[in-house]
């Protein structure tokens, strides 16, 4: 059921138009889509590029919604997930030797240096996980979605998702092995 | 819960119980207020991989990229909803088309059994035709 889906009331003013409520689902989903995309991803601009069509999908979606089995952020998780493996499928086929530009929007003034360097190691410990790895630790540890909604959006069971995860993160253990608790 | 069990979930889930799945947390609170020690340990290592992880900060959508999206969304949202009165108008039509064609054949059906003395199950498989590649049944 998506009793207590959160997006509902919203959903059903953006499909009558409402430009209130389009600029709240977007402020709502957009940062969330562009952290998806981002880490996904491992570069701003494609992330941008991820977001935007899965915005504009959002909007055309919108008027035919009806509440089902999933919530509709998990719905639109799927969506985002599709469009960067659509990417990632396209860069192994180009097969490039330059590796993506790391995400990182740089140190911020509460942030310094060294957050900075933890973030790019971070990040080059993520891309470098197998894809289902880096899905489950960014949907479950940065998208801060619940095990059954990251199973759903992941098209997996809880068990498998479980896995994904444990592997992902002792594999991001041993990456980072200098940063963490052995 | 075993200390097994309660190991495998930090490491798939992080160190904050709160963020575990639903079914398995009051079991794990349990545990971890029966070996609080054990528990500490288990979940400050899985904390510790958190917090690394949070060092790495997302892009953030910049002010250009929200407004193209929103400016976006009135034309999507109005062919959205055009198609779904297509949509809509075509299974509308195609419903009334089967319920017109269900009405004639009533109505040829009824005719032709108040025209003759035979059962209107044996009318009925007049209208069955026989199967794809077997002959059809010579009356006999």
């Amino acid at each position: 059921m998506s009793a207590g889906d959160p997006d509902e009331e919203l959903l059903s003013r953006v499909a009558e138009g409402d430009p209130a409520a389009i600029r709240a689902l977007a402020a709502r989903k957009l940062p969330r889509l562009m952290s998806l995309a981002g880490r996904m991803l491992g570069e701003a601009a494609e992330a941008e590029d991820v977001a935007q069509e899965a915005m504009i999908r959002a909007w055309r979606q919108a008027p035919s919604w009806r509440p089902g089995a999933a919530k509709f952020d998990t719905w639109l998780h799927r969506v985002a997930l599709n469009l960067c493996y659509d990417r990632l499928r396209r860069r192994r086929e180009v097969a490039t030797d330059k590796p993506p530009e790391v995400a990182d929007e740089g140190p911020a003034p509460d942030r310094g240096l060294q957050a900075r360097d933890v973030g790019l190691r971070v990040a080059e410990a993520m891309r470098a996980l197998p894809e289902r790895q880096r899905e489950a630790v960014t949907l479950c540890h940065y998208q801060e979605l619940g095990n059954i909604e990251a199973a759903k959006a992941m098209g997996i069971s809880v068990e498998a998702l479980e896995s994904l995860l444990s592997r992902g993160r002792r594999a991001l253990r041993a990456a980072l092995s200098d940063m963490v608790e052995p | 819960m075993t200390r097994e069990r309660f190991e495998a979930l930090a490491e798939a889930h992080g160190g904050a119980i709160a963020r575990w799945p639903d079914d398995a947390r009051p079991a794990a609170e349990a545990f971890a207020a029966s070996e609080p020690q054990v528990a500490r340990a288990i979940l400050a290592r899985a904390e510790s991989l958190d917090a690394a992880l949070d060092a790495w900060r997302p892009p953030t959508p910049n002010h250009a990229l929200r407004e193209r999206v929103i400016a976006a969304a009135p034309k999507a949202i109005r062919r959205a909803v055009r198609w779904t009165w297509v949509i809509g108008a075509g299974a509308g039509a195609g419903l009334c088309a089967a319920t017109a064609a269900g009405l004639l054949l009533g109505v040829a059906l009824s005719f032709q059994t108040s025209q003759s003395d035979e059962p209107v199950s044996s009318v009925m498989t007049a209208y069955e035709a026989p199967a794809l590649g077997e002959p059809a049944e010579s009356a006999t």
